[in-house]
């Protein structure tokens, strides 16, 4: 997509004089294109004299166009594509895959929402360590310095039930398939995000099976306030960039979020409503300091009832 | 302009002393266009109204790319700049070290003469840095503030500061006779001489605001007079009363002494003065729970017993701001001083007695305390005289 | 539209769009002139544009491990070098052992507690740790102390210099038996004082510009390996009317810190003051600034009286348990606490 000059290398029909006709009509690039009446254009091409190949032209510019948008599917086909390739990811703590029936979706954003010190952190290690074990790759975006190695080998540890020494093989292919990357401001994030998308969609080999982003609002609070659109604008390109790189290469993505505290002293999440809509799944987290056990509430589920809770937890 | 034009030409040289010290150390409100910003990117700040250091770091990265429509990279070059102008120049600990050695008297500290306490004080109430008592009505606050106003009043030569004393005075509690009392008690040598008494007294300038507005102007021309005359100690007594019915308990964002403390901490530090403050006592309310949510509640039977305790008003926020803590209290009929915060000192308790000299420690080598005891007041078998007469 | 997401300024977006140029490959192979010239800007502006295109995507080519996206790590390669990295010591073993080794390099620490439980001893204390050399066990760096509150005492700092410049010359004795003791070379309390650049913050104002200059100041001075702020909390206690504005400053600040942290390798120490809050019908302790900024710090330890003793407890940790230990704050200044009850309580 872009300028229509772009264009005339590819396809004969689209030469310099197409482009002063589609000039003369205000069209430069292929928006300004799809927002003009193409029937109007034929019409005012017809009167000129070189009227047949004008319309050779829109008509090449209407196939490049189909090719661009993504082809129609129905339900059966949704639903093929959910069971075949779209698994649930365990998240190495049992009673967690018995509460989400089976664990997180891939293609699905889920975020995870709670105070601090609630577990969000620690579920991301256990997911992570888990789909690094047997499943394949994990990137980890990290705007906090929380990603802990230590704590990860611990769990992976933990996880595979052997003792230390006789895991080693196994803790380092595991580890091995978690990248962990700094991101420090919403910019960087968007970098990762579009390199993340170039390289998988054009270079094969890399097969990433998660990704987390521990804690996005932390990212995303700077920006927003005060009165400008521009930072919502970027909130939702990076929930739109996220959802399509779930959808797209089928992976889990699990972004966390924290609490402020609303009206009256009750807590809400940071990121308000016009967040909400971003992540398909949205499980909210607590924590009993006394008893340390921990406990999960869901929001928001596309198939499931919201309001279901659970405990649970972390050795 | 037309108003400093009529000011005295001393008085100008005031004001110009002050903005060195005040404005000057304060980077905050450095304009803009001093910063040596190039010029295209200098006028697009100034354009929007952004001219000081303050209007232009109080605004995100992302705000400033808004506002300023210029894209990041120039935003943060410009920021890092700005930044680099506004903030403030190190020293290192041993040339802070050095230069106090050399330019004060006992490396900053006012010596209370308490043997004990001065030495776990470091020598006495430090310079530059607030110290509060706290203790309950009667305990002898207000003689402790006397004694110290008479030790920075008196002659050098004498173990004093040698200079003058501002007392703000909110209860109208100041006495001059008992001033001059504990003087001749104290200091019979010095108090001896002819006039000498009246020297003294002349010395101290007592304020009587009877708001916290008046109160907060008060202090605007305090700080002017710090630096005109040689003061060498600030006394209010005390803090509290000046909030008494304003001051509502319970969780709220704006402390109404937020502003009193940042100037008064700014105050003692640039004119490098101890500031003294008392502050009262009231029984604890039943909100004040000094647990977090993590301890469990395994300490009740303690709570109880601590129930019929007091603690320091003005609340927690108040007591993170002030650099030390006195406490005065009464148990089983004997008065003691406690360190109760203290950056350089171990928690100390000293029972102490209120004579015709002021207050005297009984014992030098303090009593350490640990616990809920540091900030617990007790108040019992307290007697509400405030003068034991001719004890001695 | 993928040039949306560019670090550049509206108008610039704005002038890219209408050009044609909507997504970050149709301006890979744009010449800086030929740029200029579409979006009738000067020659330089179209040269910073491109220059914040290719800086998202010339790190493909740079990067020498095999990973998805370029500057990322992998977890076995931190772990290694975890391994290896040093911790700066309490001079408290039961502290140290909860913290597995003492304050973490690497990440942001905020310590909060009531007043005079000991933070400002425990910032003074750490400053002058971090300069314990290798030889010793130590991590042989400088220190950063932003003084907000005024409660830095020269006088404390000396004490607690002198009483680790006598602990180290102890050490020397004990394992250097013999001639070569007198070759290590033991630190004078005037060489610690001298290692801690103190800056005094008068106002939110220097502080965040404070904290924005320490990249260049660090830069200059390499070996600094803790940066200690004492108190994050005082200045934004006051003179705040705007909250919203507060929590943007403070979340900007946060992730500046942690950029430090991670950049340079040191560790950034907080202190926070408390306050009371209201929850679940009852007020309670709380460290301050509210709940946005209890998610901006890696690692968070509460001080607090434990009956008669006084107790660290990691409140929030990505890596270690929530534990507590004991210690107390001597005229040496920070060291393990007396009593020989039972040390370490997990929870």
């Amino acid at each position: 997509m872009g300028a229509l000059k772009y264009l005339t290398e590819g396809y004969a029909t689209i030469d310099t004089n197409f482009l002063q006709f589609c000039a003369s009509h205000g069209i430069f690039s292929i928006e300004d294109f799809l927002v003009h009446d193409v029937r109007m254009l034929v019409a005012s091409a017809e009167q000129l004299s070189n009227s047949d190949t004008l319309k050779q032209g829109i008509n090449q510019l209407l196939s490049i166009i189909e090719t661009c948008h993504q082809p129609w599917m129905n339900g059966l086909v949704l639903l093929e594509n959910r069971e075949q390739k779209k698994h649930c990811l365990p998240t190495g703590c049992n009673s967690f895959d018995v509460f989400l029936q089976g664990g997180l979706r891939e293609g699905h954003v889920t975020e995870l929402v709670g105070p601090s010190s609630s577990g969000k952190t620690q579920v991301c290690f256990h997911v992570a360590s888990k789909v690094a074990m047997k499943l394949g790759g994990v990137v980890y975006l990290d705007s906090g310095n929380s990603f802990s190695p230590t704590r990860v080998k611990q769990i992976v540890t933990r996880i595979s039930g052997s003792v230390e020494n006789q895991v080693n093989g196994n803790l380092q292919q595991a580890l091995r398939n978690i990248e962990c990357h700094a991101v420090f401001d919403i910019y960087a994030l968007l970098n990762v995000l579009r390199q993340l998308k170039s390289n998988l969609e054009f270079q094969a080999g890399y097969k990433v099976r998660l990704i987390i982003v521990d804690s996005i609002s932390s990212l995303i609070a700077p920006i927003l306030g005060g009165n400008n659109a521009q930072g919502h604008a970027l909130m939702v390109s990076v929930g739109y960039m996220l959802k399509k790189l779930a959808d797209r290469h089928n992976i889990a993505v699990v972004v966390t979020n924290h609490m402020v505290s609303g009206e009256g002293g009750n807590l809400k999440p940071a990121l308000g409503e016009s967040w909400k809509n971003v992540p398909h799944v949205q499980l909210q987290f607590s924590r009993d300091h006394a008893t340390n056990i921990y406990g999960v509430y869901i929001l928001k589920h596309p198939y499931m009832a919201s309001g279901g809770s659970a405990n649970f937890m972390i050795p | 302009m037309l108003y400093i034009k009529n000011l005295h030409f001393k008085q100008i040289s005031i004001i110009k002393s002050l903005i060195i010290i005040f404005g000057g150390r304060d980077m905050a409100n450095k304009r803009i266009t001093e910063m040596g910003l190039p010029k295209s990117i200098g006028h697009i700040f100034a354009a929007r109204n952004i001219i000081t250091a303050k209007d232009a770091l109080s605004l995100t990265e992302f705000e400033l790319m808004e506002l300023l429509d210029v894209g990041l990279a120039q935003v943060k070059s410009a920021l890092a700049l700005i930044s680099e102008m506004t903030s403030p120049r190190y020293q290192t600990v041993q040339t802070l070290l050095d230069q106090r050695k050399q330019n004060e008297y006992l490396t900053g500290h006012l010596p209370t003469q308490l043997k004990g306490l001065d030495a776990a004080l470091c020598g006495g109430l430090p310079f530059g840095a607030l110290t509060e008592l706290v203790g309950p009505s009667g305990i002898g606050k207000t003689q402790f503030c006397l004694k110290l106003s008479l030790l920075a009043a008196l002659p050098s030569c004498y173990g004093g500061l040698d200079g003058q004393v501002i007392y703000i005075d909110v209860e109208s509690k100041f006495s001059s006779r008992r001033l001059i009392e504990i003087g001749i008690n104290s200091f019979p040598e010095v108090f001896c001489l002819d006039g000498i008494a009246k020297e003294m007294a002349g010395r101290i300038t007592v304020l009587r605001p009877g708001s916290l507005t008046e109160f907060t102007e008060s202090l605007q021309e305090i700080k002017v007079s710090v630096l005109q005359y040689k003061v060498k100690l600030l006394i209010v007594d005390s803090m509290a009363a000046l909030v008494s019915g304003e001051y509502e308990q319970g969780p709220q964002r704006q402390h109404p002494l937020g502003w009193h403390i940042s100037f008064l901490k700014s105050l003692a530090e640039f004119s490098r003065i101890p500031v003294v403050m008392t502050n009262q006592v009231r029984s604890r309310g039943a909100n004040q729970i000094s647990q977090y949510i993590f301890q469990e509640s395994t300490v009740e039977d303690d709570t109880e017993k601590f129930d019929s305790r007091l603690v320091a008003a003005l609340g927690i926020h108040w007591a993170h701001a002030v650099n030390i803590r006195l406490v005065l209290e009464s148990r089983s009929g004997q008065r003691f001083i406690k360190v109760a915060k203290s950056p350089m000192s171990p928690t100390l308790a000293f029972p102490f007695q209120v004579t015709s000299m002021g207050i005297i420690l009984l014992n030098d080598d303090g009593v350490e305390m640990a616990g809920p005891q540091i900030n617990a007041i007790d108040h019992q078998g307290h007697s509400d005289i405030i003068f034991h007469g001719d004890e001695r | 539209m993928e040039v949306l997401r560019l670090p550049l300024s509206a108008s610039q977006k704005g002038k890219l769009i209408s050009a044609g140029y909507t997504s970050i490959a149709s301006l890979s192979s744009v010449s800086p002139s030929h740029l200029a010239l579409e979006l009738k800007v000067s020659e330089t502006e179209a040269l910073e544009i491109l220059k914040s295109v290719s800086d998202g995507s010339r790190l493909q080519s740079t990067s020498s491990s095999f990973t998805i996206v370029n500057g990322a790590q992998s977890a076995w390669d931190m772990l290694q070098e975890e391994e290896t990295s040093v911790h700066i010591t309490t001079s408290c073993a039961d502290l140290d052992s909860i913290l597995g080794g003492g304050i973490s390099c690497k990440e942001v620490t905020e310590i909060g507690g009531v007043p005079g439980i000991g933070k400002t001893q425990l910032g003074i204390q750490l400053a002058v740790n971090v300069q314990i050399p290798y030889d010793y066990g130590g991590v042989g760096g400088k220190a950063i102390y932003i003084d907000t509150e005024g409660s830095f005492m020269v006088e404390r700092a000396l004490q607690i210099a002198e009483a680790c410049s006598a602990d180290m010359a102890e050490y020397s004795r004990l394992h250097h038996k013999g001639p070569q003791a007198c070759e290590v070379k033991t630190m004078q309390p005037k060489d610690f004082l001298e290692n801690i650049f103190y800056f005094r913050v008068c106002s939110y104002t220097e502080q965040i510009a404070l904290t924005n200059y320490l990249d260049k100041f660090i830069t200059e001075h390499k070996d600094v390996k803790v940066v200690i702020i004492d108190s994050i909390t005082f200045h934004f206690r006051q003179d705040f009317d705007d909250m919203a504005l507060r929590t943007r400053i403070l979340s900007g600040m946060a992730l500046n810190l942690m950029k430090l942290a991670r950049k340079f390798g040191l560790a950034v120490v907080v202190l926070n003051q408390v306050t009371t809050k209201y929850a679940d019908g009852q007020f309670h302790l709380a460290l301050a600034l509210g709940d946005s900024w209890s998610h901006s710090s890696t690692n968070r330890i509460i001080l607090h009286w434990n009956g008669n003793e006084r107790y660290a407890y990691i409140d929030k940790s990505p890596s270690l348990r929530s534990a507590s230990a004991p210690y107390s704050v001597t005229p040496k200044g920070i060291r393990p606490s007396d009593s020989n009850n039972k040390r370490i309580k997990h929870v």
